[in-house]
């Protein structure tokens, strides 16, 4: 044991020395991460501005309605920019060059036609770039649209004092909640940050695994054999450095990610389990490409596949699970699904008993890939 | 697994101090395969306290393996190695607290510097970290490195690393000194003082196994040689023993003024001299151990009225007891 | 010409290691499958709901959802088994129907009902359209309690009065168009330019890959002795990139044709696409000579092209749609290659544009990588001669 910890304290010098080491643990996920909190910021805060366009060819009241009751409070709060279009085609040409989102058009005949009851349209011209911005155009278009349809029902029955203008203060009775953060769905910047975290352990366990291959060829692991200890506290020395590395990389950017993206890891408790096993899970799988190389350039790049292909299934970069059947099937082989599924059982102050089932998916892993390279640790760690 | 303690503080455990019954090193009918390559084919040799044996012998001769089996890096497909009285395996692990081990390509770690090189493979030794600090400032003082012990080795000269490579083998103090080519590419200065610090190491005790293909080396530090080709120790012996054993002479020859035929026929009854003859003015010997015999035949010569101006005696070496073996060259 | 024999050996080393053979050839077939199956067709938008069953109106609600074209409606048991399932990406959004929904109408209370989604724009529409199929079928409730107030009746005589006018009175459609007038197709089922955008990714950062062979080959020396004869800087370097290029457009062509025949992922025009294609790795492997021209250590060139690779795409609009970048993020995207190659791409897919339409994007990309190649010259020159 004493061995083992004294190669391990070796090993950690090399490393805080090397600055790829470096890169690889802490910089570049920290850096990705922050790249995709600065994206997605709107997208968490919840602050996203679209401009839209106003085609008023109705000129009546309902058009007023719309324009003072529904699109000046969006305006003043901030959420919508808007540009009044004289013709259907400034309209038109607004859409398709991009000034705005997408175009309201109200016609010709709209509050006029709500009075006969006869059939009438809003239309949104929207920008096929911006399907998002066009979503939310039609959101509006449709309150207003509802709004209309209720005050002229009422009309239709018996009521004639309300006038058939866009709603204020209609009674909306099925109303929709939207709960998404209060139940377990993983905000963007905490998505990404536990997604590159996960994503680059299996990079940065390399470091103490390869090293075994880079000590043989370089004749010093032939030393460390001649020396008075076991090969196995060797091998342990390395496991070692591989864990630690990786235990520590992510605690940094968990701490790091908290504070620069406000990235929500969840119960303190349940990220360590987590992080312990996925560092042990991807210490396993590393070591048994370690044990099928021959080379250490050959480990590298076997190693590289490896953690890129995991990463892509197991979503790190977008989510896999989406597309369903064979695909999320695979997903689930994979120690970082387990991982990010952990993370997301913790939303909304869930406590640590809620990553338990994924620790135990992560844990299989890593017995399974571990008793592998178990197997075959007799050729790695030989001169 | 306890602590193990360093050969000079206290008996290692289970590693009796050599004797003259218990070799250092007793390497018996040892065995080596690579696929279908035989690499060692039942090599055997002892070495006894204090003495410094070489493996002479090409390249591919098995050298690299045969040592590579005597520190336990590789297990023999047959035969033992003994350490000390101990039988050694891969698996051994107290008995190898008495070999050092220098291995031909240097086997330091180029981004740490000289003095954390010595202190981790201290600790891996057994030092503890006193000791170790004790002992690897006596080591950079041993090498000369105390100077830059604190650059990082890769910014060292390629003698500099040379000097490490070695000073890490004698950081325990081992019984057994185990050197493989240590001057291959080496610049002649550096051999030299590589040479000379293996003297030096000879003559405070140490037990060295050094293996070479330069005759010279093994002929100026070598107690003992064993001449290895194609898996296969050939020979062994102390030079002397070696040259009679293939049945090489000494020659010797005479120049000078003078009734040299009559000179020569007179060295010819000296009773080691075995051919006389004349050639390009010179009289020319075949004896046996020509330094014992080298003032007999000055005087016989004199007597026979010849004043000798020149004498060169030329000695088999170990060149031609190799080609006298294996029909080949040491070098090609 | 030596250009094509460095381009050529260079190959041959590239594809005597079977791990290259990997990197070239099976990882794009993966990116294929992820792409094809997350963006392929047009799969419909998956909404779970649970509850609801017993009540006639709840069942009423559930039924106009089901009808819409573009949903795709699970049932679940539990309000709990659909929270994972959302959370696990087996359908995109849950509704949890309260079970006093028929109750509360019936007397003119309000009724909530959960929604939740995962934080992507097809949730987001999603929402849209359940918000819609809320409004209508909440309809004649809100004329209810509207009547019930102005004509002062009770809430059962109002809500028949409001139902018998809800018959009688056609609803306003929104329509939503394209500017050419068509309807509008962005956004139906999943989002269409998501394979286009991915796509540029994986080939930035396959090129990249490129880098640490570079390297490599610069410090087995080869370099060097390519010099040492009578090649100059500029010849080695160019065969280097043909080299390099010949691969990530083999990868692109591989992504390509792989999603079309299998997931029939449609690429716009094929002349417009290639040509974007090849520009967009030239600019890619420019790149990769760059980083391979300034690191000499393959272990640091490795996490930098990461780095690049992922998170200029990120910047450049290829992970999430510019559209809901902050305005700093969206001013700098265009720093970046992808973003103007998402703009091309964006021409060819969602405009029907072909090669002349995108020329302006185009020249942008060549200005990039003539730059990079240019400055990768020079580091290489000098990292060679040194």
């Amino acid at each position: 044991m004493r061995a083992s910890l004294v190669i391990l304290g070796k090993d950690l010098r090399q490393r805080i020395r090397d600055r790829s080491a470096l890169l690889v643990a802490i910089i570049v996920p920290l850096v990705l991460a922050s790249i995709f909190g600065l994206i997605f910021h709107n997208a968490i805060t919840g602050k996203v501005t679209f401009t839209f366009g106003l085609v008023d060819q109705d000129h009546g009241p309902a058009s007023r309605a719309f324009a003072t009751e529904v699109l000046t409070p969006l305006r003043r709060q901030g959420l919508i920019k808007l540009h009044l279009e004289p013709t259907l085609a400034a309209g038109r040409s607004a859409a398709d060059s991009g000034k705005v989102s997408a175009v309201f058009v109200l016609p010709a005949g709209l509050s006029a036609a709500g009075g006969h009851g006869g059939h009438s349209h809003v239309q949104v011209i929207g920008n096929v770039d911006e399907a998002i911005g066009t979503q939310v155009a039609q959101s509006i278009a449709q309150s207003f649209a509802n709004a209309i349809d209720t005050l002229r029902t009422v009309q239709a029955a018996g009521v004639s004092s309300v006038a058939t203008t866009g709603g204020s203060r209609l009674p909306v009775p099925i109303v929709l909640a939207d709960v998404s953060t209060k139940r377990r769905q993983l905000d963007a910047g905490t998505f990404y940050a536990a997604g590159m975290a996960v994503f680059f352990v299996f990079f940065t366990v390399q470091f103490g695994i390869s090293s075994v291959l880079e000590e043989r060829r370089d004749g010093t692991l032939a030393r460390m054999l001649v020396a008075p200890v076991h090969r196995r506290s060797v091998l342990a020395g390395k496991l070692l450095t591989s864990l630690v590395l990786g235990c520590a990389s992510m605690a940094v950017l968990a701490i790091a990610t908290h504070f620069l993206l406000s990235a929500h890891w969840g119960n303190p408790v349940g990220v360590a389990m987590l992080i312990v096993s996925g560092v042990i899970a991807a210490t396993c799988v590393m070591a048994l490409v370690a044990t099928l190389a021959r080379t250490p350039d050959q480990a590298q790049s076997w190693q590289g596949m490896v953690a890129l292909v995991l990463g892509m299934l197991g979503g790190a970069f977008f989510p896999v699970a989406q597309a369903g059947g064979l695909l999320a099937a695979l997903s689930l082989a994979t120690p970082q699904a387990w991982f990010l599924r952990g993370i997301e059982n913790m939303t909304g102050g869930v406590g640590p008993s809620a990553v338990l089932g994924p620790v135990l998916a992560i844990l299989a892993f890593a017995i399974i890939t571990g008793a592998l390279a178990f197997a075959r640790v007799g050729k790695l760690v030989a001169p | 697994m306890s602590a193990i303690r360093p050969v000079d503080d206290v008996i290692v455990a289970g590693v009796s101090a050599p004797g003259p019954d218990r070799p250092v090193l007793d390497c018996s009918n040892l065995h080596k395969r690579f696929g279908q390559i035989e690499a060692v084919r039942g090599v055997s040799f002892r070495i006894a306290e204090g003495e410094t044996y070489g493996l002479l012998g090409p390249n591919g001769a098995g050298k690299t393996t045969t040592i590579s089996i005597a520190c336990g890096l590789l297990q023999a497909d047959a035969g033992e190695v003994r350490v000390c009285g101990s039988p050694l395996t891969t698996h051994s692990v107290a008995e190898r607290a008495a070999i050092g081990y220098v291995p031909q390509e240097l086997a330091i770690y180029p981004d740490l510097n000289a003095r954390e090189n010595l202190s981790f493979f201290a600790r891996l030794y057994g030092l503890s970290p006193r000791q170790a600090e004790t002992r690897v400032e006596e080591v950079l003082a041993t090498i000369g490195l105390t100077d830059r012990a604190r650059e990082l080795t890769k910014n060292y000269s390629g003698g500099m690393q040379r000097r490490l490579n070695i000073g890490i083998g004698l950081l325990h103090r081992p019984r057994l000194l185990i050197l493989d080519e240590p001057t291959v590419g080496v610049d002649p200065q550096s051999r030299n003082a590589i040479l000379e610090s293996v003297e030096r190491l000879a003559d405070e005790g140490m037990a060295v196994l050094y293996t070479t293909h330069y005759m010279e080396e093994a002929d100026r530090l070598c107690d003992r040689i064993g001449i290895v080709d194609l898996g296969e120790l050939k020979a062994e012996g102390t030079r002397a023993e070696l040259v009679s054993l293939v049945g090489e002479h000494d020659q010797v020859a005479l120049e000078g003024s003078g009734d040299l035929s009559a000179a020569a026929r007179a060295c010819a009854e000296v009773v080691a001299v075995r051919t006389s003859s004349i050639n390009d003015g010179a009289i020319e010997l075949i004896v046996d151990h020509a330094r014992s015999v080298l003032p007999e035949l000055l005087s016989v010569a004199a007597d026979a009225g010849v004043a000798i101006s020149s004498v060169e005696v030329t000695e088999p070496d170990l060149e031609a007891v190799f080609l006298h073996l294996t029909g080949k060259a040491l070098r090609d | 010409m030596k250009v094509i024999a460095i381009a050529v050996t260079d190959l041959r080393r590239l594809l005597r290691w079977r791990a290259n053979v990997f990197f070239l050839f099976v990882l794009p077939m993966l990116i294929i499958l992820l792409l094809g199956a997350a963006f392929g067709g047009s799969r419909q938008a998956r909404i779970g709901v649970a509850g609801g069953r017993e009540d006639v109106l709840a069942a009423k609600f559930v039924a106009a959802l089901r009808q819409r074209e573009s949903i795709d409606l699970i049932r679940y048991s539990s309000a709990g088994s659909l929270a994972r399932a959302v959370a696990h990406g087996g359908v995109d959004a849950g509704l949890v129907i309260p079970r006093d929904y028929d109750a509360r109408l019936g007397r003119g209370l309000g009724v909530t009902i959960d929604y939740f989604a995962r934080p992507d724009s097809v949730a987001q529409q999603l929402k849209t359209t359940v918000q819609s199929v809320a409004a209508d079928q909440g309809r004649a409730f809100a004329a209810a309690l509207l009547v019930q107030r102005r004509l002062g009746i009770d809430y059962p005589s109002a809500l028949a009065r409001a139902r018998a006018a809800a018959a009688r009175t056609p609803a306003v459609r929104v329509l939503v168009t394209d500017p050419g007038g068509e309807p509008y197709t962005s956004g139906t089922g999943r989002f269409q330019s998501g394979a286009s955008t991915q796509l540029l990714l994986f080939i930035f950062l396959n090129s990249l890959n490129g880098a640490a062979w570079i390297i490599e080959t610069r410090r087995l020396g080869i370099g060097r002795r390519m010099l040492s004869t009578p090649t100059s800087v500029r010849t080695v370097i160019a065969g280097q990139l043909l080299g390099r290029l010949v691969i990530a457009l083999l990868q692109a062509l591989i992504i390509v044709l792989g999603s079309l025949l299998f997931f029939g992922v449609s690429w716009g025009n094929p002349i417009g696409t290639a040509g974007l294609i090849c520009t967009f790795s030239l600019v890619g492997t420019g790149a990769a000579l760059l980083i391979g021209s300034l690191f000499s250590s393959e272990q640091q060139a490795g996490p930098v092209a990461l780095l690049l690779g992922l998170g200029l795409a990120a910047l450049g609009g290829s992970m999430a749609p510019l559209e809901v970048f902050p305005s700093t993020a969206r001013a700098i995207a265009h720093v970046t290659p992808h973003a103007w190659a998402n703009d091309a791409f964006s021409k060819l897919l969602q405009h029907h544009g072909d090669i002349v339409t995108i020329l302006p994007q185009l020249g942008v990309l060549f200005a990039f990588a003539a730059g990079l190649i240019s400055v990768a010259l020079l580091q290489m020159r000098r990292a060679l001669t040194a």
